[in-house]
């Protein structure tokens, strides 16, 4: 045998070694990403993955004939798997509520064929190497290659691939080592071209996705967050991006915080209730923004509520918030309650357009970080949003943190002062947000602190929204202009204030 | 663009005589014909390809009929009426408007073109309405009383506060942000240049304004406003009215303002008010620019302006609407003449059923620019009218419908109104601004090239040879280099060429004896509103233009 080609078997054998850890860790990741609890999934993905080998080293007695030519087809095959499986399960988990089954499949089915190889290979070699000398040089080129894959792995790949470009890189090894094969060996094999040129059409597949991994998910941006990134989306209107780290699950629209699993109940609970506490009567709620759900999630605790109208702009957000069992489980499916109608449109055009009159309308825009969503929280808007309001409804809306943009929070409040409304100025702690702030508004000036909640809140009760409409001195209100469609002063004082904190 | 004008007004009356005229054009001929069939020979530039559109314009082959004297079917059918208006551009809509108000509904109003607006036209796709011509009023004077009411009639000033000044309405005031200007390599905010200039050349700048804010309240030794709107309210003194002898260049040379970048606005701001540059401007006019604005609202600062996505045709719309019945389009007036009975018998040529009718008017407002004026009273003298005296520029408007906006440079977000510095063009407006949509995913960008680089006649010319391939050629690599990568964004563009765009503020025009010759009624039968009458080709000027001649015919 010649020298050159021992060598390159036994680099085969390297490859396929690392691959095939690889492909073990990168199910490990990524099942703990979009599942959480990093400890269960990892034990299970390495169990379930380590017996499908074991399943795969059995079925390899059953290959009898054309030894090499199925090896080369199972290297092609193992490489369009494990290369294409992380994309796989990134397209599969926004839609898939079945997302388990469809994770362990594709992680039994590369075990299998990943456990087929070293059987096969050895068979292959048997009669030119001496056993022990093949038994010998085999396992040690197996663990060298486990062992590069588990340093490289954390310390390389991930931070500067990403999940996806890794697998697609590995896939792209193993079909290498089938073309290499199928040139060493080609008067060995039956019908070499056809498996040459699968092999070529393959590597040509995974280089592209290689190539265009960033547009499947864009792990470019797994650098700016601090947490894996488990759901990323471009729709027409913005950039949704979810991320996951143990039972933290966070959204981000354009990069900008919308919540934290762990901590937005005490935003949603100010939100909502020092408004529905006070408006026993309340039956019809207009939500605008706020298209996760979590909101109208508080709002639906109270039982004689008997409609809410959610106006969201983007399609997919609420779509997501209504079919992703993660999400459904955070908001307790609440867009999918009979009394929710979900409207998406844009907010300005269609209040204008509106008669019906609603008892409260929750206003949770994004924060006013541009103009076009400066429009949001100008007095012409707060004008439109003052005609569907009941005589003694309540208006509530997020204001940005009163400590780091105090000119901000304080210009809302003017804002709606402005059209009329009485205001009543409040805030509380979020962690993950920092010291927030709220303002309800209302037609008259008889805003009582009420002394009934209910039962089950975890943050809301009276003494503590005593303390939240109560201002040190370093939020205190500061003289503001009112925002209007013609200054839109407003997105200038934010831009300022937060530009000094990020 | 540095600064330094292509012509002046001295070249034009000196070189520009007719045999170099005939020579300049025989070359422009020769190379725009020789670019074109290379056009022609290599095809469509590929970059461009895609790109859909046409180039119209205002009928120029009507307009020509009367240049060449086309000889016209004789007249078969004869009406009369008591006023008849000629011309349905805002100073005849606003004239139509005051016959209405004031009781009087016996009036016709004839259009040339398939359509009432004149400058105020628009045009409208798939993604949004756009202006072809002016787009734009800023806030108004508060002492015009007439103009006020007519804002206020249509719901542009909702109320009054206690101090009795204007409420605009919210939605038709402007959208902040308002002005970027790309300088240096970056988007700065506001129009006058800032970012990256010279200490020195700042402090040219701020003494301009300066001087520009005492005009503001300047007034003349007859107790009137030295520059005011309408114009003819403003002062009789000397002092000012003489600065409409000099060029603005000379008034700023004088006043040893000579930084390259101040420079550079104000001829932007010639170019973009009056289509020429400053050179070409009287000083008086140039300084009317800064100081006759002096409105105060209630809800809005001063010099804050007012817009639609189709522009000033929305104000347009108005006007036509409150006349309509009275309005008849494709009617080409071809001749006038004075009647046996006292009256005007009007020839008019109806440019769809190509026949010819008389209309015998009592009395005839003649709402037409004055280079069409010239033709239709070929037979009729106009003591002291030098129609030489009277000249317009030549305008391209590109309305530019893109799928994003790619941006290199750093700064401000797109705005209303965006204009690069030392480029040909003013820059383009945002017909999308006054949307409440928090995101458009299209746009119409209007785009407006003042052809001032070459006297008009020759630029007119030039302009009327260009082909929609060539008039590309010139858009869009200025629109590359706000936007560098932007050309496979854009869908369609459409253009609009205005031979005769506006007049030109020419020295020694606005209080010269020409201008207040052509306002004087013939015989107190034939009037004139125009802006070409004013010198300034601003909405308020033709609104107040319309009513001037209107209660000159009703005698009040």
């Amino acid at each position: 045998m010649k020298k050159n080609t021992h060598l390159l078997l036994l680099i085969s054998v390297f490859i396929i070694a690392t691959c095939g850890l690889i492909y073990e860790l990168i199910s490990g990741t990524l099942a703990s990403y979009l599942l959480g609890d990093s400890v269960t999934q990892f034990s299970i993905i390495i169990g379930v993955y380590l017996f499908s080998m074991g399943l795969g080293s059995w079925v390899s007695k059953y290959f009898d004939k054309n030894l090499l030519a199925w090896f080369i087809r199972i290297e092609i095959l193992v490489g369009l798997v494990g290369g294409t499986s992380s994309s796989i399960l990134f397209l599969v988990f926004e839609s898939i509520s079945s997302f388990r089954i469809v994770l362990y499949g594709l992680i039994a089915f590369t075990g299998v064929l990943v456990g087929l190889e070293i059987p096969l290979l050895m068979r292959i070699l048997k009669d030119r190497f001496e056993f022990k000398d093949l038994v010998s040089k085999i396992f040690t080129f197996d663990y060298i290659g486990a062992l590069i894959a588990s340093l490289v792995f954390p310390l390389l790949l991930i931070p500067y691939l990403g999940l996806v470009k890794t697998s697609y890189l590995f896939g792209m090894m193993n079909v290498l080592v089938a073309f290499i094969a199928c040139i060493n060996f080609k008067h060995e094999i039956k019908g070499v071209g056809y498996l040459k040129g699968a092999a070529i059409i393959s590597l040509l597949l995974l280089l592209a996705g290689f190539i265009f991994a960033n547009k499947i998910t864009s792990f470019s941006e797994s650098l700016t967050y601090s947490d894996p990134i488990i759901f990323s989306k471009s729709t027409p209107y913005q950039r949704i991006i979810i991320t996951k780290k143990g039972r933290d699950l966070r959204l981000f629209l354009n990069g900008n915080l919308q919540f934290s699993s762990v901590d937005e109940y005490r935003y949603h609970e100010a939100l909502i209730h020092p408004v529905l506490a006070a408006l026993p009567n309340a039956k019809n709620i207009l939500v605008m923004g706020g298209g996760d759900g979590l909101a109208v999630r508080e709002i639906l605790k109270y039982p004689q509520i008997k409609t809410v109208t959610l106006v969201d702009l983007d399609k997919e957000m609420t779509r997501l918030f209504r079919s992703n069992y993660m999400l459904l489980q955070l908001n307790k499916r609440s867009l999918l309650s009979p009394k929710v109608t979900v409207i998406n449109a844009d907010a300005f055009s269609w209040a204008r357009t509106q008669h019906n009159l609603y008892d409260a309308i929750i206003i949770d825009f994004p924060d006013p970080s541009n103009y076009s969503v400066g429009k949001l929280y100008t007095n012409t808007f707060y004008k439109i949003v003052k005609h569907l309001l009941n005589t003694n409804g309540i208006i509530v809306v997020q204001s940005t943190s009163p400590f780091v943009a105090p000119k901000s929070y304080w210009t809302v409040e003017k804002t709606l002062k402005s059209v009329g409304f009485y205001t009543v100025p409040f805030h509380n702690y979020v962690p993950s947000f920092g010291e927030w702030g709220y303002i309800m508004a209302m037609n008259h000036s008889v805003y009582k602190v009420p002394d009934q909640y209910l039962p089950g809140l975890r943050f809301m009760s009276k003494s503590c929204l005593e303390q939240m409409l109560y201002f040190p001195k370093d939020m205190a209100r500061v003289p503001a202009q009112v925002n209007k469609l013609n200054n839109q002063i407003l997105v200038k004082y934010f831009e300022d204030e937060w530009a000094t904190v990020l | 663009m540095n600064g330094q004008p292509y012509f002046s007004n001295k070249s034009i009356r000196n070189s520009v005589n007719r045999r170099s005229f005939i020579l300049q054009a025989s070359f422009l001929s020769a190379g725009l014909l020789l670019s074109n069939c290379f056009r022609k020979l290599n095809g469509p530039k590929p970059d461009y390809a895609h790109i859909k559109g046409k180039l119209r314009g205002p009928n120029a082959k009507a307009g020509h009929i009367l240049r060449d004297k086309t000889p016209l079917p004789n007249p078969e059918t004869q009406t009369s009426v008591k006023t008849l208006i000629i011309g349905a551009g805002i100073s005849g809509l606003s004239a139509a408007r005051w016959l209405l108000k004031s009781g009087d509904a016996n009036f016709q109003l004839l259009e040339l073109e398939d359509h009432a607006g004149g400058n105020s036209y628009f045009g409208s796709n798939a993604v949004s309405s756009y202006p072809l011509g002016a787009h734009y009023i800023p806030i108004i004077n508060n002492e015009d009383k007439l103009l006020i009411d007519f804002l206020a009639e249509n719901q542009v000033i909702t109320h009054f506060d206690e101090q009795n000044l204007p409420f605009y309405n919210e939605y038709y005031l402007c959208f902040d942000p308002e002005e970027r200007l790309l300088i240096n390599g970056h988007w700065q905010e506001g129009l006058v240049p800032d970012f990256g200039v010279p200490t020195e050349e700042r402090k040219q700048i701020v003494d301009f304004f300066k001087l520009m804010t005492g005009f503001k309240t300047a007034k003349g030794n007859d107790g009137k406003y030295a520059f005011d709107i309408p114009l003819d309210n403003s002062s009789t003194d000397a002092t000012f009215r003489k600065l409409d002898s000099i060029p603005f260049t000379e008034y700023l040379q004088q006043n040893g303002f000579n930084s390259a970048y101040l420079l550079w606005y104000l001829n932007y701001c010639c170019k973009d008010d009056f289509g020429v540059l400053a050179a070409n401007t009287s000083a008086w006019a140039g300084i009317h620019y800064f100081a006759s604005r002096k409105g105060k609202a209630a809800n809005t600062a001063e010099n804050s302006v007012i817009t639609w996505p189709e522009g000033n045709g929305w104000l347009m719309k108005q006007l036509r609407d409150f006349v309509k019945n009275h309005i008849r389009t494709s009617q080409m007036v071809y001749g006038l003449s004075y009647h046996a009975t006292g009256g005007v018998e009007v020839k008019v040529f109806d440019l769809k059923t190509g026949k010819s009718s008389l209309i015998i008017a009592d009395k005839v407002i003649m709402a037409s620019p004055q280079f069409v004026n010239q033709k239709i009273l070929k037979d009729i003298p106009r003591p002291g009218v030098n129609y030489a005296d009277l000249h317009y520029a030549p305008w391209l408007i590109a309305n530019i419908t893109v799928n994003k906006l790619p941006t290199a440079a750093k700064g401000m977000v797109l705005c209303w109104d965006n204009v690069a510095y030392g480029t040909a063009s003013v820059g383009y407006v945002n017909a999308n601004q006054q949307d409440l949509k928090v995101i458009e995913e299209k746009k119409v960008l209007t785009f407006y090239l003042p052809l001032c680089d070459k006297a008009p006649r020759l630029a007119r010319l030039e302009a009327y040879m260009r082909t929609y391939e060539q008039w590309l050629d010139i858009i869009i690599p200025e629109l590359e280099q706000m936007h560098p990568e932007i050309t496979p964004d854009i869908e369609e563009i459409e253009f609009w060429l205005w031979g005769h765009g506006m007049v030109s503020p020419a020295v020694n025009y606005v209080w010269g004896n020409t201008r207040k010759m052509a306002q004087s009624p013939l015989n107190d039968k034939i009037f004139f509103a125009h802006t070409d009458l004013s010198g300034i080709s601003i909405f308020e000027e033709a609104f107040h233009q319309g009513i001037r001649a209107a209660k000159q015919v009703l005698g009040t």
